[in-house]
């Protein structure tokens, strides 16, 4: 069945995304407008807006509500929804409602989304699938007591981690049994809050893994490939930071062997859409399956960038029950790709969320440069969303290319109202083991010990600047009262704003 | 306009850095500075998006001021912020005096680090706290942070409680230094 409309069941940069390829393919789109970003870039983009914010609901935020939504999208009869990620994606009940009022969803069965959701049962899959697995609790923890019966006898350090969670909440990483209690505590809160449900499990922690995932598109007649991996190591406390495809850590006979255990994962729920497979890499190339995220994910660019693939093209092709239109031997990668998302957060105070208002964004164009971001001059970084910026993707006919581009872009890209993520990004890119290809999961506590790059007169100009400003403000005091707030002076987006 | 005029040539101002470092400008309106024994102009520019930047030693220093209250400043340069107390001659002496004058067992107040939600409080008022304990859990952007106490000593005032909101840099917890 061809999709005429789309709903767009998510806000920021990825709904800016999917809206390009409805736009390519002819869909019209709708997105959702709630209170807390009416003026948000994403619904200037969609063909139609549906209005959520008369109501500024704390209890169910606009994009989890599952029976507001699909009510919405039946009165105008859309034909399918693609919740992006986060929110919705990986709900399993939101699917099988889009399933029952016939609606087409966007992504896999509800069956998949359930049982990959569902780390031990995900887990148990993986097992009878021969896929290698690490040690751990054989399903959900009922409390600290018992975690810490099971720690003690796998060994510290354990990891605590939602059963129903993903992108690093809800997973606390456990080094001495004293602090297993809290530690425990800590996971089951997040996990309840975040994902509404408590469950955590328990497993062993590799200290120093890779962290690589596999892309996969599987069509709704059997057949599933897989697109190459995507490195996604360099992270803090589980939230990832940068990603590039392909790795340099593997080789053509280990990508063979994780792409098959990856797609054999997909076939074991007769997964089909885009999915993603994530693998913890050992130093001796050894490699365990941590779990499946049924969606589209944050770093699909990378991928996207050195297959040539539109893979949310692919996920509404499948969706009408069209064929993959290739095979695993016509997929090839090309070249390297590097993803640097650029967040609000201050770098200098343990990454922070620095929220405000975007005054200004501005960035290099170049054909091998991708920029996907939501937000434009005068947008507003709120609370109640994540501290996404923009995603940064680079292209490089080799890893060295991508690197020395990203240096140009990075240096280029400028942001004026917040503290951002991109002193980070250069401090990354100047790190020799970074640039070797050598880093693993604790390249940020152990490797690069500040975490951001500063050059020799930096302070010095921005003393300079410091007084300049104070000079000047002195000398424009004399004329006239300055209208400030906060003591900087209110922009023209502001108080548009406040006028609304 | 002449009045003002004149003032811009006498005022010489100190760029105090947190780190105590003192950054001293005759007449940064003239935008000259000494840098390493030799006066050298700053080719200070605005471009046309509204991005102000330095050329320097011909690169370009992206420079924004990101926080500025009264004399208070915090220069984003490249990326990197920078925070400073701008002084004329006669306050920096004023401030070296009574900083010296200042009682040193007074407590340090640990401050939110974002706006959310106090989750939970790990000390109270009397109790002991080391330097990197988690005294106090804060929700922010989906997260659960753990605060934590940066130096060791007595906890003497909580000034929050559970379940409360709070915005940034409101005070959470007094300590005294041990």
């Amino acid at each position: 069945m061809k999709i005429k409309s789309l709903l767009i069941a998510n806000r920021g940069e990825i709904a800016i995304r999917i809206i390009r390829t409805t736009r390519k393919m002819g869909i019209r789109s709708f997105v959702i407008k709630t209170a807390k970003e009416p003026n948000a870039w994403y619904l200037e983009e969609a063909d139609e807006i549906i209005d959520f914010s008369e109501d500024f609901d704390d209890i169910i935020p606009e994009f989890l509500d599952i029976e507001r939504i699909i009510k919405s999208a039946k009165k105008r009869n859309i034909d399918a929804i693609h919740p992006g990620y986060g929110f919705l994606a990986e709900n399993p009940d939101f699917a099988r409602r889009c399933e029952e009022e016939k609606i087409t969803f966007i992504g896999p069965s509800h069956d998949a989304i359930y049982r990959m959701g569902h780390k031990t049962i995900a887990k148990e899959l993986a097992r009878e699938h021969g896929v290698p697995l690490l040690g751990g609790s054989p399903g959900a923890v009922r409390d600290a007591e018992e975690a810490r019966k099971i720690a003690n006898k796998i060994g510290y350090p354990v990891i605590l981690k939602a059963a129903a969670g993903g992108g690093g909440r809800g997973m606390r990483v456990v080094e001495k049994e004293k602090n297993i209690e809290r530690m425990f505590t800590l996971a089951t809160n997040e996990a309840a809050k975040a994902f509404n449900n408590p469950d955590v499990f328990l497993e062993r922690f590799v200290r120093e893994p890779r962290h690589i995932e596999f892309q996969i598109l599987a069509d709704q007649h059997g057949n599933v490939v897989h697109l190459g991996e995507r490195e996604c190591s360099v992270q803090r406390k589980h939230q990832k930071l940068l990603e590039e495809s392909p790795s340099p850590a593997l080789t053509p006979a280990l990508r063979k062997k994780m792409g098959e255990a990856a797609i054999n994962i997909a076939k074991s729920v007769n997964y089909y859409s885009a999915g993603t497979v994530e693998f913890l890499l050992d130093s001796d190339n050894s490699f365990s399956f941590m779990e499946m995220n049924t969606r589209i994910q944050v770093e699909h660019p990378v991928t996207e960038m050195v297959t040539g693939i539109d893979l949310i093209e692919q996920m509404i092709l499948i969706a009408e029950g069209e064929k993959l239109p290739f095979t695993q031997k016509e997929i090839k990668l090309n070249g390297w790709a590097i993803e640097w998302r650029i967040n609000a957060e201050d770098v200098q105070s343990g990454f922070s969320p620095s929220l405000g208002t975007i005054e200004k964004i501005s960035w290099p164009e170049s054909e091998n440069i991708r920029v996907d971001t939501g937000v434009r001059d005068g947008s507003v970084i709120t609370p109640y969303y994540d501290s996404m910026i923009a995603k940064l993707i680079v292209y490089g006919d080799t890893r060295e290319k991508a690197m020395q581009l990203s240096s140009q872009a990075i240096r280029k890209f400028w942001i004026k109202g917040t503290k951002t993520t991109l002193a980070f990004c250069r401090a990354v890119l100047q790190n020799s083991n970074f640039r070797k290809g050598n880093f693993n999961t604790s390249f940020l506590s152990k490797e690069l010990k500040i975490h951001y790059h500063n050059e020799p007169d930096d302070a010095l100009l921005a003393a300079f600047f410091a007084t300049y400003d104070y000079a000047r403000e002195i000398n424009e005091n004399e004329e006239k009262p300055l209208h400030t707030e906060n003591g900087k002076a209110i922009t023209p987006w502001v108080l548009k704003k406040r006028l609304r | 306009m002449a009045r003002s005029a004149k003032k811009k040539t006498s005022t010489k101002l100190i760029a105090l850095s947190a780190t105590n470092k003192a950054y001293e400008f005759k007449k940064p309106l003239e935008k000259r500075f000494k840098y390493q024994g030799k006066e050298v102009d700053v080719r200070l520019h605005e471009d046309p998006k509204g991005f102000s930047y330095i050329v320097w030693k011909n690169k370009k220093y992206m420079l924004d001021v990101i926080e500025k209250k009264q004399n208070r400043y915090t220069i984003m340069v490249n990326g990197v912020w920078h925070s400073f107390t701008v002084e004329t001659p006669v306050s920096l002496k004023r401030k070296r005096y009574l900083e010296k004058q200042a009682d040193s067992s007074a407590g340090v107040t640990i401050e939110a680090p974002m706006p959310g939600k106090i989750i939970d409080i790990m000390v109270e008022e009397g109790g002991e706290v080391k330097e990197g304990e988690p005294i106090i859990i804060l929700e922010a952007m989906k997260m659960q942070n753990e605060i934590n106490s940066h130096i060791t000593g007595i906890v003497q005032k909580v000034s929050v409680k559970k379940g409360e909101s709070v915005m940034k840099d409101d005070a959470l917890i007094e300590i005294k230094k041990a």
